[in-house]
């Protein structure tokens, strides 16, 4: 090959900053389906309004302002969705769930634009992550090492909270089996309140990192939403593990294949993801056995 | 099994009435909007053929029915075939390319049904969107009609192409009831009832779903086709997921499993789109609520809720009276 090794780092890190990003998104909506067995199409607006919010708030105070707030802006919205809508939708067959978060898109995509506009927005990175690192005899932009330490960082923290600690036993517990765990004294409502809102603060985390390397734009939620699909799908709904191998196996192949096979390179991962699910109906590594 | 009542004769006589009325007198405006509400209804009876006696919720009709309209005009434009053949293969490969999934599918279920269908929806548009020969982004022009003209009949102009549209449609809705009504519908909603029990009583399911899910892959390569003959451009947009999305909105809005309740949420949803994009850009913002009220009001569509509360009733009132009727004459 005519590339040398230098280019191959560079894909390979490349790959790593889409596949935290998509990680972001897909442990929020794979863990509430995990745990609620709830579909949620809207997960992707939620990520379009996270940009948003911190575009907004970014102009206000700042960048570090908008990358803090936004999330909690976002689990905000959240609580309201929840309470309003998916309280609801709980019992309800996967057809209606697809249906009414589908007609959710529809309704933050227009309010988006309502609130915003249809122009795209822009946000300036930071000072302090603007800029180039020296990285593996490559130079690689600081803001997308950034990417890759915060999706790093917050796999471990979340390996770390459902592995080790009391409230994930009680997380894996209601994934497991929630009749089971309701018995045993967990408040499986509670739980599902809990993850709903961590997830969708997930969500708004990963739109408001998105937002500089990106335009926000009102359809950034559609097009990331089928990448997060194919994500948890491969992965197997409901598990960290499955999250996080799922966005790496979309991030690399989309990424090398692009490099690659340009002509295939849109058609392979949904070849893949295909191959799946002829093999491994529930994917790779599903929450349950 | 698929039943038609009074009230679904009712609905059928007054939208057949409708549709005429519309033909005849409509002028060019309103014709295309007849047109696209026809073709519109032709796909949300194929995806209603599997949703709603199948429960294999579909999200690559949208792309079977691109993919329909793709081969035509591959198989017109650049290959030269004459249209009456070109639409029989078109739609012969929808159906083989929807018999295909509908095998590779036939394992998932639920939530994993949609996703795999919308994968390989997905993986279509791709293709499409990336294979120089269909003309990528811009789309393909220049897409000429069936010939009728040896019955007298010019295609070109939009009465008549509405009428034709009309009339294929009729067809394929009594095949859509042929089809349901077969042995091969039947052991459909059971296996949609109970998938084991029909496994104990010897029926192959995976054949029963491909063959169904061909079927209405055919249906929807027809629409496809139609859909490329009427607007005689086409582009990758048609194989969108959000086309099969708003087909299963279509879907629901009007009626689960009642065939009829489709055609005339299809009629409400292009008229409603047309009225409201002419107010207003945010007519998604409308739709979206619609669609959240009929889901979470949990009644079965419009037509589902009218069902429920008059079907019966009128049935009921209808039995009443010939055996009033025959009371009278027997004491006669």
């Amino acid at each position: 090959m005519a590339h040398d090794l230098g280019f191959w780092t560079l894909q390979a890190l490349n790959a790593l900053q889409l596949s935290m990003l998509l990680f972001l998104l897909s442990i929020g909506l794979t863990v509430i389906f995990g745990l609620m067995h709830f579909v949620n199409l809207a997960h992707g607006s939620l990520y379009a309004l996270g940009a948003y919010f911190a575009a907004s708030l970014a102009a206000v105070g700042g960048y570090w302002m908008g990358l803090f707030l936004a999330p909690v802006a976002v689990a905000g919205v959240g609580i309201l969705l929840y309470s309003g809508l998916i309280k609801r939708m709980r019992k309800s067959g996967p057809m209606a769930q697809v249906l009414v978060t589908f007609g959710l898109i529809f309704v933050l995509l227009d309010l988006t634009r309502i609130f915003w506009g249809d122009l795209a927005l822009a946000i300036e990175v930071p000072a302090l992550l603007d800029g180039r690192l020296a990285f593996l005899g490559v130079e690689y932009p600081t803001y997308r090492v950034f990417i890759i330490a915060l999706g790093l960082a917050i796999f471990g923290a979340l390996a770390f909270v459902l592995g080790r600690t009391q409230i994930g036993a009680m997380i894996r517990a209601g994934v497991d089996n929630d009749a089971m765990a309701a018995c045993l004294g967990i408040n499986v409502e509670r739980l599902f309140f809990i993850v709903f809102c961590v997830g969708c603060a997930l969500a708004g985390l990963a739109g408001a990192v998105a937002a500089p390397l990106l335009s926000v734009t009102p359809d950034m939620g559609l097009q990331i939403l089928i990448p997060t699909l194919i994500v948890i799908v491969i992965g197997g709904l409901g598990s960290l593990k499955g999250a996080i191998a799922g966005s790496l196996i979309y991030g690399f192949v989309q990424t090398f294949g692009a490099v690659l096979a340009p002509q295939l390179a849109s058609v392979l991962i949904y070849a893949l993801l295909a191959a799946v699910l002829v093999i491994k109906p529930v994917g790779l590594f599903p929450a349950k056995g | 099994m698929f039943r038609h009542n009074t009230l679904r004769y009712v609905a059928l006589i007054l939208l057949a009435a409708g549709a005429l009325f519309q033909a005849f007198t409509a002028e060019y405006f309103g014709l295309e909007i007849l047109t696209e509400i026809l073709i519109l209804a032709m796909l949300v009876l194929a995806l209603d053929i599997v949703a709603g006696f199948g429960g294999m919720v579909s999200l690559c009709h949208g792309a079977l029915m691109g993919g329909g309209a793709y081969a035509y005009a591959i198989f017109t434009t650049k290959a030269g075939i004459a249209p009456p053949v070109a639409m029989a293969g078109a739609i012969a490969l929808t159906g083989a390319a929807a018999w295909v999934i509908g095998a590779i599918g036939s394992r998932s279920h639920g939530i994993y049904f949609i996703m795999a269908t919308l994968a390989f929806g997905q993986m279509a548009y791709s293709y499409v969107f990336e294979t120089p020969i269909f003309g990528g982004d811009d789309g393909l022009g220049g897409i000429s009609r069936l010939d009728l003209s040896f019955i007298g009949v010019d295609l070109n102009d939009s009465r008549s192409f509405a009428l034709f549209c009309l009339a294929v449609l009729g067809t394929v809705y009594g095949t859509s009831v042929v089809i349901l009504r077969s042995g091969l519908g039947r052991s459909l909603t059971g296996v949609m009832h109970n998938e084991q029990r029909m496994r104990a009583l010897g029926l192959t399911v995976w054949r029963v779903k491909a063959d169904v899910f061909g079927l209405s892959g055919m249906i929807a390569g027809l629409a496809g086709a139609l859909a490329a003959q009427h607007i005689m451009y086409i582009s990758p947009g048609l194989l969108s997921w959000t086309v099969s999305g708003e087909a299963l909105v279509v879907v629901i809005l009007g009626g689960l499993g009642t065939l009829v309740g489709p055609l005339i949420g299809a009629a409400a949803f292009v008229v409603l789109k047309h009225e409201l994009s002419s107010v207003t850009t945010y007519w998604h913002l409308v739709v979206g609520v619609i669609l959240i009220a009929v889901v979470m009001s949990r009644a079965n569509g419009i037509f589902g809720w009218i069902e429920a509360r008059w079907g019966d009733r009128l049935d009921r009132r209808l039995a009443d009276a010939t055996r009033k009727t025959e009371e009278v004459l027997t004491d006669a």
